[in-house]
């Protein structure tokens, strides 16, 4: 009977990914590690190694089985050995695992992921030589050739000296009540005749109670013969079927033949479409909206009679938000999936840089909206490439300063309220205030008497304006290279803050501070002649009621006091380009962060506070300064959110 | 020579039905045992070619009675009487070195034919 291999890629390429991004951090882990630690961690990276070899020979992806055997060997060379492995091993084992992961994601498309990169086979095979006779791996001459041409599709790897590797398959009798428990039996007793390489499905479905079309194929290393396991094997009841075999003997055909739309059948875990959570999102907005327009509706509903439509609006609106929490926790992605690849990602940049490195990373267990996960991940990794790039000095200056060779990063989370701060840390050269003023002057962003004006704290967020975090003087003395007004945007975009702190000789923090979720929020409407318009809930202080024309004035603008200080006021209607409001008669002032300080802001009406399903703004209207988002009301009228800071500086 | 069986369970009933089932297959029933305790002395003692256990007793499990009698002799045949919905701590029971296992309700042919394919005799 042919087993129908396409049925398991799915779960195959997933649990592959695991496996080698799990080789990966484990070698990052290897190089920092203490002695003591080296062999545990070299156990656990010979462990994913053997499960990805194992995984692929069965998947019958012989490339990739003989690349992981190739990485097994030099690995397991390593086993027993407490002292530091040499940055050449490290290098040729991420060359490995990353080559391994290309080959992992071309096989997802149902595509043969052909054969490794000879170059890189050789030079594995070479160092486990190496290592073996207790030689060092020399540092690879040459980048492994990409283009090196196909050698002929490679044999399984060899089984070990005596053992012979065997392709067994079972299949559970009809009448049984529980195969699984069958499947466990048949896993546990090839357990005991050698070692199982592969079992599909393994441990965990078994015990799950998973085991699909009764059926159960392992591939094991065994002394015993086929026919003494078939025998061992027929010793367990209801079974309708016991073959094994050497592998790689029955004619099946390569998995890239089977079926093209090659079901991924998820079993350990339920994966969604990451964009199918977005269109759930959206229509929860929808819902909601509906559920507003409803309400509004209802009002026109004579009072004495309205009372059961606003009952059921009301359970409706209860439901829906419930309904809005499930689909934003199913949405929450921990940080893990950036900060696992940061600590690789440092070590690279550093090795590229004469530097040293260690990153460390706390707090990335925390949460967030997976839209917002992608929208930092940029930023993140561009500021860790400044802090390792330009923060870092090399361990020569390192020492000559007093500090250690090796530099630190410090990658961390921790929730404050409903905001997440992501902070990463060096401690490195720090940045200069005094270049800062010296390059946004040169830039004519600044006059110098601007410059000059500017504390050392207000100097550092210069490196944020455009042009003026680029400037090549400032890349090389200051210590922050590119685009941190990139990163800037970002962040803001994302609906968080970014912050500075600086200090020479010391290091560089930055802080970014971010919402956990996205989408909904409370916003203010309020009403200015005939235009509706939002303020996030999120950045108003207070409202208050006052006759502008009686207030003390300060450069023309009258000042509202306001929590034992005095703010400035802004008639809404002229910053958006309106004809001014009434400057006599009371006025609603609404008290919100305008960027420097708070501000206050003239309208003619506040009509109350609404949950709005916030939809980015695409070109042109993305262009507009002062606008954040829009927002469908309940009567079907979009609305505009406004962006106070930016609006009060256009 | 017929082989020497020993039945655990705490319920009469079971172990009637089971020795019945033995004597008709040519087994011969050298003792029986109503808790897991009880189970591990019995074949302390007994030393028979097969045991048959269930599950859930007091005292002690039968997972843990088998977990016992597999260390007092690796090649001891043990086989679980388990009942639908109990394949978890069926496979607890082959973790700790059951042989095979039997799903009640059940015949008395599919009783025979299990441990006569464990003890090797099929």
């Amino acid at each position: 009977m042919e087993l129908d291999l396409s049925k398991y890629l799915g779960l195959f390429v997933s649990e592959s990914k695991d496996h080698l991004e799990a080789l990966s951090r484990t070698l990052v882990d290897l190089e920092r590690a203490q002695a003591g630690e080296v062999p545990e961690l070299v156990d656990k990276m010979f462990r994913h190694a053997h499960s990805m070899k194992g995984m692929a020979s069965t998947m019958q992806f012989d490339g990739i089985a003989l690349l992981a055997h190739r990485a097994e060997d030099v690995i397991g060379v390593l086993r027993g050995r407490s002292g530091p492995i040499d940055a050449e091993v490290v290098d040729l084992l991420l060359s490995a695992a990353d080559s391994l992961l290309g080959m992992v994601e071309a096989s997802a498309g149902g595509g043969a992921p052909g054969a490794p990169s000879q170059p890189l086979v050789d030079s594995l095979a070479q160092a486990f030589a190496a290592l073996k006779r207790g030689e060092r791996v020399p540092a690879p001459e040459a980048p492994t050739a990409v283009d090196a041409p196909p050698p002929p599709a490679p044999a399984a790897p060899p089984a070990s000296a005596g053992a012979l590797r065997l392709a067994v398959e079972v299949e559970v009798a009809g009448a049984c009540p529980v195969p699984s428990v069958r499947g466990y039996l048949v896993l546990k007793r090839l357990e005991a005749l050698g070692t199982v390489l592969a079992a599909s499905p393994g441990h965990d479905d078994l015990k799950a109670g998973r085991i699909p079309d009764r059926r159960l194929t392992a591939t094991i290393e065994t002394t015993q013969t086929p026919q003494a396991v078939e025998q061992a094997l027929a010793q367990i009841a209801d079974l309708a079927k016991v073959v094994a075999r050497p592998a790689g003997e029955e004619p099946s055909p390569p998995v890239a033949a089977a079926k093209a739309e090659a079901p991924a059948e998820a079993q350990r875990t339920v994966r969604v479409r990451a964009e199918l959570l977005d269109e759930f999102l959206d229509v929860v907005g929808e819902l909601l909206l509906a559920t507003a327009r409803l309400r509004a509706v209802g009002r026109a509903i004579p009072e004495a009679q309205r009372r059961p439509h606003d009952d059921g609006v009301d359970r409706l609106h209860s439901v829906v938000k419930d309904l809005h929490l499930k689909v934003m926790a199913a949405r929450m992605t921990p940080l893990t999936v950036l900060s696992d690849r940061l600590p690789r990602a440092a070590r690279d940049l550093a090795r590229r840089g004469g530097k040293q490195v260690d990153v460390s990373v706390s707090g990335a267990e925390i949460e967030i909206d997976r839209s917002l996960l992608e929208d930092i991940a940029d930023p993140v990794l561009h500021v860790l490439r400044n802090a390792v790039d330009h923060g870092l000095e090399t361990p020569a200056e390192r020492i000559a300063l007093g500090k250690s060779a090796t530099g630190h990063v410090e990658v961390s989370a921790r929730r404050e309220r409903d905001r997440v701060v992501m902070e990463i840390a060096d401690d490195g050269r720090g940045m200069d205030p005094e270049r800062l003023r010296q390059a946004a002057v040169e830039r004519g962003a600044l006059s110098r008497e601007q410059a000059a004006a500017l504390s050392d704290a207000e100097a550092l967020e210069l490196a944020c304006l455009p042009g003026v975090s680029t400037a090549r003087a400032v890349t090389d003395v200051s210590g922050r290279g590119v685009g941190m007004d990139a990163v800037k945007r970002a962040v803001e975009a994302a609906g968080g803050s970014l912050q500075i702190e600086s200090r020479r000789g010391q290091g560089t923090r930055i802080a970014m501070r971010l919402p956990l979720t996205v989408a909904v929020q409370p916003v203010l409407l309020v009403r200015v002649a005939d235009e509706i318009l939002a303020l996030p809930v999120s950045k108003v202080h207070g409202a208050a009621e006052v006759e502008l024309e009686k207030l003390e004035r300060s450069g023309g603008a009258p000042l509202l006091g306001f929590g034992g200080t005095h703010l400035p006021v802004h008639d809404l209607a002229t910053l958006i380009g309106l004809s001014p409001g009434r400057a006599t008669g009371k006025r609603s002032v609404v008290v919100t962060e305008g960027g420097e300080g708070r501000v206050g802001l003239a309208v003619d009406q506040l009509l109350g506070q609404e949950e709005a399903v916030l939809k980015p703004l695409h070109r042109p209207l993305s262009l507009v300064p002062g606008l954040s988002a829009v927002t469908v009301l309940g009567s079907g009228r979009p609305v505009f959110v406004l962006d106070v800071p930016r609006l009060v500086a256009a | 020579m017929s082989k020497k069986v020993l039945v655990v369970d705490d319920a009469i009933f079971m172990r009637n039905m089971i020795k019945d089932i033995f004597a008709s297959g040519g087994f011969e029933v050298v003792g029986e045992a109503a808790n897991g305790l009880e189970a591990v002395e019995k074949f302390k003692e007994l030393r028979p070619d097969l045991t048959t256990m269930d599950i859930v007793m007091p005292f002690k499990s039968g997972i843990e009675a088998t977990r016992e009698i597999v260390k007092v002799d690796p090649r001891a045949v043990v086989v679980m009487c388990s009942a639908l919905g109990q394949e978890s701590l069926v496979m607890e029971a082959i973790e700790a070195g059951a042989s095979d296992f039997i799903v009640k309700p059940f015949k008395s042919e599919d009783v025979l034919s299990v441990v006569r394919k464990v003890l090797g005799e099929a």
